[in-house]
């Protein structure tokens, strides 16, 4: 049952948006949202996958239009037939499928549409100089140079997102959307956004930031908004909530385990079979580089989950994409005690190994095709010649059920879903398939609480099973709650191996942040 | 029940359907007889060819390809048949000739696939210069038009075996064949390549050699095309097919698949090709230049170009 607060009501609100409703054919996305900003407070959307807060955010910034409902900008009613028009009246957002336009540069991008002119021309060296500008709010932070003139195709997903949020800036924005823009930062990136919000807090602007990451909410926003299956469900005062309660509200009470609140009481180290350093080898690697990856050895037994962190950048989706034969590599690979060495990733898939990659858009969705058709893709091989559609869509149909996917129905096309039903898909097509070696770039994304105490559940069963795990995740929680040993990687190298008593927090930033003045300089 | 948006866009041969139902209205009130079973059949006899290399045309875009040589395979297949067989042949040497268009014409899909799925030329610029290969290889074998088929085979063409054309038939078959291919791997991963190439790598597909085979099957289906054209036409000229191209791309776009890839189907092709060739009709009775069906091809290309910006533009100023 809705429970609305009634607003807080000092000063008058600068958005607020009351009862917006939106459909797309059979699927309501909002049914009563509401949601209201003052200048000058940082105010978090909170929801599970498919609760809404994008539609919401589209709406607030002009890119879709509500069904039912009314908007208030500055005390006056708001119609926005486009965003163009949201960004004259002060509204940007960051969006959580981001927008850049990979063929440009940054400078490019981030002035896309309001070019500085100069006497009738594109004014280069003006839009250069701001952008650099902008960029410096994260000089120090970025994992590859980032400069005005780079290419956007050429960043890595953490650097498009603060490209993303530098190219929001660059509007000078009174009120600024954030959806999910911390997904795919690192800690450090993290932590500079949170001063950069807090600077505009003062400085007046209002601030609607989304995240999965329950941490983040309680360190930058002021007062939490909840939405569930469309209807904002209740609106809390940071200071006066917890975790529990926020999540409780998010899924609409008691199911909950408690499980998927702290990354420490995830099931990995608890489901680590006995004696596993008994357990066979099932990847060795002897002195194996590609590209940035510095020749490292490694030994992963059956059943091990070892987590790969460090800074973001620094050579772990490489690893990775050079593990299952995308990229090329040099040096020694033993796959349960046999040197293998492969040339794509189907001779990969065909010896045991999955991947999950860290770009869904990218290389992991087909998105105009069907749920099913992404499901299943990998997987075909199975159902026989002519395939078993029927048989096909049951598996989809319990893998949907287990990942607790929001969807219409298994014939949508993907890019009906929303970002984290979306990243369960992703995942959802290799978890039928019980690999020997699975291989995890940053994969829950955008994935909100309880998905991710589903995956961390499913990653134990399959571990259970004998899966050996190699998992990047961007989210320390996240290793140190999960995983029994974390090599932690800066520079392409592995510079540090933390586990029993090193593994923690402290030893991880520590490691992390390493020798970086070296580095850097 | 409303048919929702899913199943909509998963049968996208429905707005093409609804065409076809309209242009056969129109080309009816023009010509009272159209449902006689005489000029019934000289439709179908007209559309068939084209619906077959319209099929073959279909599955190279959906894998996010295009192929502008397709007319030109048609002719050097024609005309490799009227030299291999003559108006005396018997069986033994047509079903040789017909084994030896479906190689030519796999070779020759095959010598654009490898152009495209292996040495990663562009598909509009190799398939546009293999087809002058082809048709110079066509106006070698076969200079000046001529030949003839056994007088048997084109009158079982023209024939109704139990009152339906034999043309009825064929087209029975292609769709036979569309529905069990559609459940077969290659299909499915035609669509993942055309879908989203690198996300299809990621899952193991092997994306040069489907798109490859994707010039293969189109080869086999433009050899498909020539056989119906030739039975249908009796006789051999080196530029037979060549006005085939534009409309076998027309008829896809026609009927709902996209040239960007990922989407559509053979169904829609068929019957893309059905409203075309009544379309063609219809500016026939209306007396009015034919250079107006080019003018009507090209429009279609521009239009489903634009189409989604315009869909964008539309429903961007109301979603
Ligand atoms: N263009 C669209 N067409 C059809 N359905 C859509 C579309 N956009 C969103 N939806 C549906 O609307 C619902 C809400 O989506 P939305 O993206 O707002 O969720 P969200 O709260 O942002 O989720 P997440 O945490 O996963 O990002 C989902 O069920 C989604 O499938
Ligand atoms: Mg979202």
């Amino acid at each position: 049952m809705p429970d609305r607060d009634p607003p807080a009501s000092t000063p008058e609100p600068l958005l607020s948006a009351r009862g917006i409703a939106k459909r797309y054919g059979a699927v309501r996305a909002l049914e009563e949202a509401s949601l209201s900003v003052r200048a000058g407070e940082v105010v978090a959307l909170l929801g599970a996958n498919g609760s809404g807060k994008s539609t919401l955010g589209k709406i607030i910034t002009g890119i879709t239009r509500p069904d039912a409902g009314t908007l208030t900008f500055d005390g006056a009613p708001l119609h926005l037939s486009e965003p163009a028009q949201a960004r004259r009246r002060g509204i940007t957002a960051v969006y959580q499928e981001l927008s850049l336009v990979p063929d440009l540069s940054v400078a490019e991008n981030v002035w896309l549409g309001h070019e500085p002119v100069r006497r009738g021309g594109i004014d280069r060296r003006t839009m250069k100089g701001r952008t650099a500008e902008l960029l410096a709010s994260f000089a120090g932070v970025f994992s590859v140079p980032v400069e005005p003139d780079t290419l956007v195709d050429s960043l890595p997903p953490s650097e498009r997102q603060l490209v993303e949020v530098v190219k929001a800036l660059a509007w000078r924005p009174r009120l600024l959307v954030l959806d999910e823009a911390t997904a795919s930062l690192d800690a450090r990136q993290v932590d500079r956004l949170f001063e950069l919000v807090r600077g505009w807090r003062e400085g007046g602007m209002a601030v609607v930031f989304v995240s999965h990451r329950m941490n983040e909410i309680f360190r930058v926003a002021d007062r939490a908004v909840v939405l569930r299956n469309g209807v904002t469900v209740g609106e809390r005062r940071i200071g006066e909530v917890d975790e529990q309660e926020l999540v409780q509200l998010m899924t609409g009470g008691g199911a909950v385990a408690a499980i998927a609140l702290e990354g420490h009481d995830a099931p990995g180290a608890a489901a680590a079979p006995p004696g596993a350093t008994e357990a066979p080898v099932v990847l060795e690697l002897r002195r194996f580089a590609s590209g940035v990856v510095a020749p490292l050895d490694l030994t992963l037994r059956q059943g091990e989950l070892v987590g790969v962190g460090g800074l973001q950048g620094q050579g772990q989706s490489r690893l990775l994409l050079a593990l299952f034969g995308a990229v090329p590599h040099q040096g020694e690979v033993r796959l349960e005690g046999a040197p293998v060495a492969f040339r794509n990733p189907r001779q990969a898939l065909r010896a045991g190994v999955a991947y999950v990659p860290g770009d869904r858009n990218r290389e992991g969705l087909l998105p105009v095709r069907p749920i099913l058709e992404n499901l299943q893709l990998p997987n075909w091989r199975r159902y026989g010649t002519p395939l078993r559609m029927e048989r096909a869509r049951r598996d989809a149909a319990a893998v949907v059920a287990d990942l607790d996917v929001r969807l219409a129905s298994l014939d949508e096309p993907v890019a009906n879903l929303s970002g984290g039903n979306a990243q369960k898909v992703v995942i959802g097509k290799w978890l039928s398939r019980r690999p020997k070696l699975l291989l995890l770039d940053d994969p829950t994304k955008g994935v909100d609480v309880n998905a991710k105490a589903e995956l961390y559940r499913l990653l134990a069963r399959l571990q259970a099973q004998g899966t050996t795990i190699l998992f990047h995740s961007s989210d320390d929680a996240e290793l140190l709650g999960l995983c029994q040993r974390v090599l932690v990687m800066q520079d392409g190298r592995v510079t540090a191996t933390l586990e029993g008593d090193t593994l923690d927090q402290r030893h991880l930033v520590a490691a992390a942040m390493g020798a970086q003045g070296a580095g850097a300089a | 029940m409303r048919p929702s948006s899913a199943w909509l866009r998963n049968h996208t041969y429905l707005v093409p359907l609804v065409l076809l139902v309209v242009a056969v209205a129109l080309n009816y009130y023009f010509q009272p007889n159209f449902f006689q079973p005489r000029v019934l059949n000289g439709n179908l006899r007209v559309m068939l060819p084209l619906m077959v290399l319209a099929a073959g045309q279909a599955l190279v875009i959906i894998a996010g390809g295009i192929d502008l040589s397709v007319g030109a395979m048609v002719s050097l297949v024609n005309v490799l048949l009227v030299t291999l067989v003559t108006r005396e042949s018997g069986p033994p040497e047509v079903l040789l000739a017909v084994g030896a268009a479906l190689l030519v014409g796999a070779a020759a899909g095959a010598v654009n696939g490898l152009c495209v799925a292996y040495l990663r030329l562009q598909p509009i610029v190799t398939t546009y210069a293999t087809s002058f290969l082809f048709s110079g290889v066509a106006l070698a074998v076969l200079p000046r038009p001529g030949g003839a088929l056994p007088r048997a085979l084109t009158t079982f063409y023209r024939s109704a075996p139990l009152g339906v054309p034999a043309t009825a038939y064929g087209i029975a078959l292609l769709l036979l064949l569309w529905v069990v291919l559609r459940r077969t791997r290659f299909v499915q991963y035609l669509y993942a390549v055309g879908g989203n190439a690198a996300a299809a790598r990621a899952s193991g597909v092997r994306v040069a050699f489907t798109r490859f085979l994707s010039y293969v099957t189109m080869g086999l289906f433009a050899a498909l095309s020539a056989m119906m054209l030739t039975l249908s036409t009796g006789s051999g000229n080196s530029r037979l097919g060549d006005a085939m191209t534009l409309p076998s791309i027309v008829a896809v776009v026609l009927g709902g698949t996209r040239l960007a890839g990922g989407q559509g189907g053979v169904v829609g092709a068929v019957i893309g090709v059905a409203v075309l060739t009544i379309i063609r009709n219809l500016i026939t009775f209306s007396n009015v230049p034919t250079w107006y069906q080019t003018l009507f091809d090209a429009v279609v290309i521009l239009l489903a170009l634009a189409g989604p910006g315009i869909v964008q533009l539309i429903r961007g100023r109301r979603a």
